[in-house]
């Protein structure tokens, strides 16, 4: 056998992926040829050496995130929308909407002590929101998930789980456009603590030089003082964007 | 009683979406240290995981009866990987963005400081590897894949992943002898992330 063939066979000897022991032919070549020989017991070390390599360990944020991204996946499951029926429940989303705003327009001009029906159409009108909102954020396209984060608007007082699906989109949705429409969407609940850790958390997670600085707008006009590490930690990151790290300064100034 | 990777994957398949947590507390770790060794950095590293298991629940789907889950997984993280590249327009992190010190340089059992160095040259070595040579030995030396589960994970001949096994370990040692011979051995960015999960 030749060197160059004999060699074509190393990768299972050295990596001992084959426990038959090796062919007659390549034992009587590897006698007979030094330098074969040589090649295979070094392969054979540097393999032994990979194994020294540590493993590398992620963080505890790693099971949160994936803990919060299972729970919100679970909350949409739990409101199904099957694509061949998205656009009739849409219709009739929008149908019962209609029927229902008509209701407690009607309602909202007597006293509601004298309507006791009209907590439960407001409430029936803020699920259907909900519901809406939630499973559209859930959808493959990016033109469907934008349409979700709107419908957030219409929500007075948003649940839990719509706040932790915007934040959900906000940090880790693929299309920057819904991102930005998503740091929109959550100015309006800007109250809310959560939110606000969310703007915060983001802020130096973010890749896009547009979300940062939108954030960072955020942040300002909310006078959030607990982003006031996140954007120190900005203005010292030399790999980010030029603009990213002036609005950070700027941020600083402001919030000061 | 211990449900099996599989039986799992058709739970979440058939809805019982929550089984997932079982699957991600059995191989986020794997998975990490493939991304991390793969990327030279935790922060993508950690991306990457969180995007395989959405993936996951998105694609469950195509899980079909016969498939294995951790060749799957491994499919679907190759995805994300590629997906990841492209999205960053290269096919490896320039070494500024790396954020993983190679750990050896930390202290190893023993203390043994040449054997240290080598191993950290040995990580370097690797991230300098083109990121299809470097995935095929990431695949078979940490993550214990037999040739067979790779080529079907990456849908080629068995024989053909022998010889990109055998082309990368050649390559790597190449890299390693010249890194050897160079001071300082390679460029990899130090950052308080890696140095806080030490």
């Amino acid at each position: 056998m030749q060197c160059e063939e004999v060699r074509e066979q190393f990768a299972d000897y050295v990596i001992a992926r084959v426990e038959a022991p090796a062919p007659l032919e390549i034992v009587e070549h590897l006698s007979s040829c030094a330098a074969c020989r040589a090649e295979l017991d070094e392969l054979k070390s540097l393999w032994m050496q990979l194994e020294n390599a540590p493993a590398t360990e992620p963080t505890a944020e790693l099971q949160a995130r994936f803990d919060v991204m299972l729970a919100a996946y679970e909350e949409g499951l739990r409101r199904p929308v099957h694509n061949w029926r998205r656009p009739v429940l849409e219709f009739a989303a929008a149908a019962a909407l209609l029927v229902i705003g008509i209701g407690v327009g009607y309602r909202m001009h007597t006293p509601p002590a004298r309507n006791p029906e009209l907590a439960e159409l407001q409430s029936e009108l803020h699920q259907t929101r909900q519901m809406v909102a939630l499973s559209l954020m859930q959808e493959q396209s990016a033109t469907d998930r934008l349409k979700g984060v709107g419908w957030s608007y219409r929500l007075q007082e948003p649940g839990a789980d719509v706040l932790q699906a915007l934040l959900d989109t906000l940090m880790h949705d693929s299309n920057v456009n819904v991102r930005l429409a998503t740091v929109d969407a959550l100015r309006q609940f800007g109250n809310q603590p959560v939110v606000r850790r969310g703007i915060v958390d983001a802020m130096t997670r973010q890749e896009a030089p547009m979300v940062q600085i939108a954030l960072i707008d955020l942040a300002v006009d909310l006078k959030e003082k607990e982003s006031v590490g996140s954007l120190q930690q900005l203005t010292q990151d030399h790999n980010i964007d030029p603009a990213v790290r002036d609005r950070a300064e700027k941020g600083l100034e402001q919030l000061r | 009683m211990h449900e099996t990777d599989e039986n799992l994957m058709l739970a979440v398949r058939n809805g019982e979406v929550g089984k997932l947590a079982f699957l991600f507390d059995r191989h986020h770790r794997l998975l990490f240290d493939f991304f991390a060794k793969l990327t030279g950095s935790r922060a993508a590293a950690e991306d990457l995981v969180q995007d395989v298991f959405f993936r996951i629940l998105k694609y469950r789907g195509t899980f079909r009866d016969e498939s294995r889950f951790k060749a799957w997984m491994f499919h679907i993280a190759r995805n994300a990987r590629i997906d990841y590249y492209r999205k960053h327009h290269t096919g490896t992190l320039p070494a500024e963005d790396r954020d993983t010190e190679p750990q050896s340089r930390f202290g190893m059992p023993g203390d043994d400081l040449e054997q240290e160095q080598q191993v950290f040259l040995l990580e370097c070595a690797l991230l300098k590897l083109a990121p299809e040579k470097r995935e095929v030995l990431i695949l078979s030396r940490y993550q214990d894949m037999k040739y067979e589960q790779i080529a079907e994970m990456l849908g080629c001949e068995v024989s053909t992943i022998k010889v990109r096994v055998f082309r990368a370990i050649k390559e790597l040692r190449d890299i390693f002898f010249k890194l050897s011979n160079e001071k300082p051995p390679c460029n990899v960015k130090k950052s308080v992330n890696s140095l806080r999960i030490m």
